[in-house]
């Protein structure tokens, strides 16, 4: 795809601005009734997905050019897709979401990139990951546990740690955890350790398409020659790659967040809860696992009018609009726990606000990333909640830096951890 | 135009660096395209509004009066708009600052035991009504819907939508009010001037409701509201709606004292019968012709696939080529949903008896299929939140309305079959969505407490495809012509022609006194044109507050 072919998705927006809101059936109140972020704090039309259209659609028009204005209008955006799931209540032609990222392929194909990006993918293709870490590290989180290294040891199922549970001191114990928790249970896992790669999810969102196609192609070319099969990992970023991303070039492996494989386990009765973990939680729902969780469905069709002037495609399209992201597996397993009461924020599931770490904002607009994820921790505590609960590093850093800045009060988990509390 | 650098510096100066922009893109996310809707002109293939000198984001009402005062020194003309839902809030004049006024969306005070809110330009509807029902209240939601402005409804727009039938439409609601006039100067009207308290739209001294708003609102035309307060009215159900289901098919169970009815009738004539005696008996939550706008032949069809999360827009033909739907379809041809709700367990038995007599002497009936949970609760949740106006624009993002206006409910037996065989023949040639040319939607009660009917024909088409839009222009003045030709007058379809031209600016001024002159009531224009005087001496806004300088 190409810009161009979004001309007329830009023509046939209709400019309602559902899309700066959560549907507005399931808005509660006044205070937390936005979605998208980037127009929440810059207020300007165009930091919204409907100015997105029209911003698009003004430089392919030539009517407009790039200015330092229209790079930030176009990197702020966090690809979290809450835009999407807004318009999509109403509309079955328009994909607001993959417009806005072809926005930004379109800007980094121009080069109208930002210095932080461009650092970021400096450090991809010289260590593979994102953090600007050496890769010779990337294994060090597993030092010590007794888990087989692909590809020179075989196992059934790959555990893929990811950058951030790689290097993130922090939060390398998730990663520790998941692993024991699976050889715990019997399961034939390993890891690629220091030959593992990053996923390209995160590069994806910031624009840059042929670094996330490179690091594609190279991730299906290891797991081909381990032989895996199976994928499961604990960051909804590599989920997300792994599950909508990969696909259309190739891979058919089968990917499992970890919620998923433990609420299979649970299910199955193998992982039974012994200890009580009194605690009064509510679980944020990464975006891209959740709304953006949805399983690919392969389509390759065309556009038709039916009834003179309604749009539709040949064969049918497959929707995405956040109905069957993975919301339950995570709450499922909370609800488990002994002792652990979860309380839901307004904005849930499909209309989740996102963490403020995505498409790139975190490493480029920081004291906007903190905004969104404050916003998010205030939602969080006008629940009472003790604890905020994620299933994704990625969201889990960006809320404990908020935390750790604004003294706000609130505990930051990942469901793993509170699974290894009550084992 | 670019600003003089002073002059941007100046705004600046107010706002602040990161509350104005002139980069040709951000102006540009500040355009409307005359090809999707222009309600109600057009559709003209690649139109757009003027694209403005500025964009700013006033956060107070100190801040707006600063940008006015500006804007009468430079004599540069300006044009506030809040949710940006209408063609009518963007400038149609070159060279224009736009005022967003979406910082400014405080819910200022909710007083439960008076009844009222009080709101800057930013809240909503759907923010207010979500507030309100904490304290057992409800707010009127326009037809346009609950993404937009209660404000901007309220003090520039008509205001009217399905729940005028109990909670009176934002003319009737629109309380006190706090402007900035054109010149700069505040003024506050009603009770809060004398009283500081917001609950009364009139003060002592002569009415200034109808001066502020002008005939039908006047538009961001004339100077800036800041704050208003609006009239709330009783909500007997949750404090919060209890929403259930996979999106996009929400639904709401409510209490056994809700009711979601669509009724369905033999001819117009008892069409219009009903409504009459729904208005007499005083019964009614709120009542519309909703799902109607999807088309005759359609509206049972998308009710099945918007109810159903596992189907698409796709799925039409298929759904429709079931006899089930066919026959439903055809059993609710002239139909409106009505929500009845009861304040108390022997109200709403009262309610279903009066409604089943108004059936009775009318020979209307329910439509069943509309009754199975899914559905009722679906259509309760939609109808009171109205957060779906989107739909609108389904079929492929263009949509305006032909025919109608506002009038008595008697337009059904004459002219409403009549005009939609017309559309009819018009749907087959292709420009336009073929649906079954009766696609009139609108409040069952046009104005508070019923009496009216407010009603439009819609027409969808692709704004994308030249030929859809062209074929769609010539189908709209062919509904003029007819609608001349009959007698009914003009329609919705030319509402603003008299205001703005094909080209997306202001009429000239000669062409907009001729229109006004031949308009039922010109003394209305005449009046406005005094008012402008008096009070806009500059001429800064627009020329949707509609005058006529003929004396
Ligand atoms: S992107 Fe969708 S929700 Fe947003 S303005 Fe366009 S049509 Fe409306
Ligand atoms: S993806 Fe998120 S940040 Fe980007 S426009 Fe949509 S809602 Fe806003």
């Amino acid at each position: 795809m190409a810009l161009k072919d979004f001309a007329a998705e830009m023509d046939r927006c209709s400019v309602c601005s559902y899309c700066k809101w959560i549907p507005f059936d399931q808005m509660k109140s006044w205070r937390f009734a936005k979605n998208c972020p980037s127009v929440a704090y810059y207020n300007f039309n165009s930091y919204s997905a409907r100015g997105r259209y029209a911003v698009a659609r003004s430089l392919l028009n030539e009517q407009s050019e790039y200015s330092d204005t229209v790079r930030n209008i176009v990197h702020t955006c966090m690809t979290c897709g809450a835009c999407d799931v807004s318009c999509k209540v109403c509309r079955y032609n328009l994909e607001p979401l993959e417009m806005v990222r072809e926005l930004k392929f379109s800007l980094v194909e121009a080069e109208q990139v930002l210095d932080q990006h461009e650092a970021l993918i400096a450090s991809l293709n010289q260590e593979h990951n994102i953090l600007h870490k050496p890769k010779s590290e990337r294994g060090a989180w597993a030092d010590g546990l007794d888990v087989a290294r692909l590809p020179s040891e075989k196992a059934e199922i790959l555990f893929h740690a990811g950058c951030r549970l790689s290097y993130d001191e922090d939060l390398q114990k998730t990663a520790v955890s998941a692993v024991q928790l699976l050889k715990s249970m019997g399961v034939d896992v390993g890891i690629l350790g220091e030959k593992e790669m990053c996923c390209g999810g995160r590069v994806y969102s910031m624009g840059y398409r042929d670094e996330f196609n490179h690091f594609a192609d190279l991730n299906m070319k290891v797991w081909a020659n381990a032989g895996v099969k199976t994928v499961v990992t604990a960051c909804a970023d590599c989920y997300h790659a792994f599950k909508r991303l990969y696909p259309p070039l190739g891979s058919q492996v089968e990917v499992l967040h970890m919620v998923e494989f433990i609420e299979r386990l649970i299910q199955q009765g193998k992982l039974r809860f012994r200890s009580e973990v009194p605690m009064t939680v509510t679980y944020h729902d990464p975006c891209h696992l959740g709304r953006q969780g949805e399983p690919y469905v392969p389509w390759n069709g065309v556009e038709k009018k039916i009834k003179g002037q309604i749009i539709v495609y040949e064969p049918n399209k497959p929707r995405y609009n956040g109905a069957w992201g993975v919301y339950d597996p995570p709450r499922n397993i909370l609800r488990s726990i002994p002792g652990v009461k979860l309380v839901e924020m307004e904005r849930i599931r499909e209309y989740s606000w996102c963490c403020g770490a995505g498409g790139g904002v975190r490493e480029a607009y920081p004291e906007f990333s903190a905004w969104t994820a404050a916003e998010r921790i205030a939602e969080a505590k006008a629940t009472g909640a003790e604890a905020l609960v994620s299933a994704c590093p990625w969201c889990e850093r960006n809320f404990m830096d908020s935390i750790s800045a604004t003294g706000a009060g609130l505990q930051v988990y990942d469901v793993l951890a509170l699974v290894e509390k009550a084992l | 135009m670019t600003l003089p650098k002073h002059v941007y510096q100046a705004f600046e100066d107010v706002v602040g660096a990161v509350n104005i922009s002139d980069d040709p893109a951000v102006l540009d996310s500040y355009r409307y395209s005359l090809a999707h809707t222009a309600i109600h002109l057009g559709p003209f293939y690649n139109t757009y509004t003027p694209r403005g000198a500025a964009v700013l984001l006033p956060g107070s009402a100190k801040e707006v009066q600063a940008i006015v005062k500006l804007c009468n020194k430079y004599r540069i003309k300006f044009k506030a708009s809040s949710t940006f839902w209408s063609a009518q809030g963007y400038p149609s004049e070159e060279d224009t600052i736009q005022l967003d006024m979406r910082r400014m969306d405080r819910i200022l005070e909710l007083d439960e035991k008076n009844m009222f809110a009080v709101v800057e330009p930013g809240v909503i509807g759907a923010t207010l009504q979500a507030e309100a029902m904490k304290v057992g209240l409800n707010t009127h939601i326009p037809g346009s819907g609950c993404s937009c402005s209660v404000l901007a409804s309220a003090t520039s727009y008509f205001g009217s939508g399905p729940s005028n039938l109990y909670g009176g439409c934002y003319y009737d609601n629109l309380l006190g009010l706090e402007w900035v006039m054109p010149t700069g100067e505040i003024l506050r009207t009603g009770s809060v001037n004398s009283t500081g308290s917001w609950f009364c739209g009139e003060g002592p001294g002569p009415s200034m409701k109808g001066v502020a708003r002008g005939f039908l609102g006047a538009k961001g035309s004339m100077g800036v509201f800041t704050k208003c307060a609006i009239k709330l009215f009783a909500w007997p159900g949750p404090k919060t709606l209890p929403v259930e289901g996979v999106i996009p098919a929400y639904k709401v169970s409510l209490p056994e004292t809700f009711r979601a009815y669509t009724l369905a009738f033999p001819s117009w004539k008892a069409w219009a019968d009903a409504a009459h005696l729904i208005w007499d008996t005083g019964i009614g939550y709120l009542a519309h012709r909703q799902f109607n706008m999807f088309g005759r032949d359609l509206k049972f069809a998308m009710v099945k696939i918007l109810t159903d999360p596992t189907k698409t827009l796709g799925d039409l033909e298929e759904v429709l080529a079931d006899p089930e739907v066919q026959r439903i379809t055809k059993q609710s041809e002239r139909d409106f949903q009505i929500i009845l709700v009861g304040m108390t367990a022997r109200d709403i038995a009262w309610q279903d008896a009066a409604l089943d007599e108004i059936l009775n002497r009318t020979d209307g009936w329910k439509v069943e299929a509309m009754n199975v949970p899914e559905i009722h609760d679906w259509v309760l949740l939609y109808l009171i939140r109205l957060g779906h106006k989107n739909l609108n624009l389904v079929f492929s993002g263009g949509y305006d309305g032909a025919f109608g206006l506002l009038g008595a409910m008697d337009y059904g037996a004459a002219h409403a079959e009549e005009a939609a065989q017309f559309k009819k023949t018009w749907e087959k040639r292709g420009a336009i969505v073929d649906a079954g040319g009766d696609c009139m939607m609108g409040p069952i009660g046009g104005q508070g407490g019923g009496g009216t009917g407010l009603w439009e024909n819609f027409t969808c088409f692709d704004p994308h495809d030249r030929e859809s839009v062209e074929g769609t222009l010539e189908f709209f003045d062919a509904c003029t012509k007819l609608g001349l030709e009959k007698g009914w007058g003009v329609g919705m379809e030319k509402w603003n022609s008299v205001a703005r031209g094909s080209d997306g600016r202001t009429t000239p001024k000669a062409e907009r006194d001729r229109m006004h002159l031949s308009a039922p009531q010109p003394s209305v224009f005449r009046y406005q044109h005094k008012i402008r005087e008096a009070f806009n001496p500059n001429d800064l806004g627009d020329a949707y507050y509609e005058t006529l300088e003929d004396e």
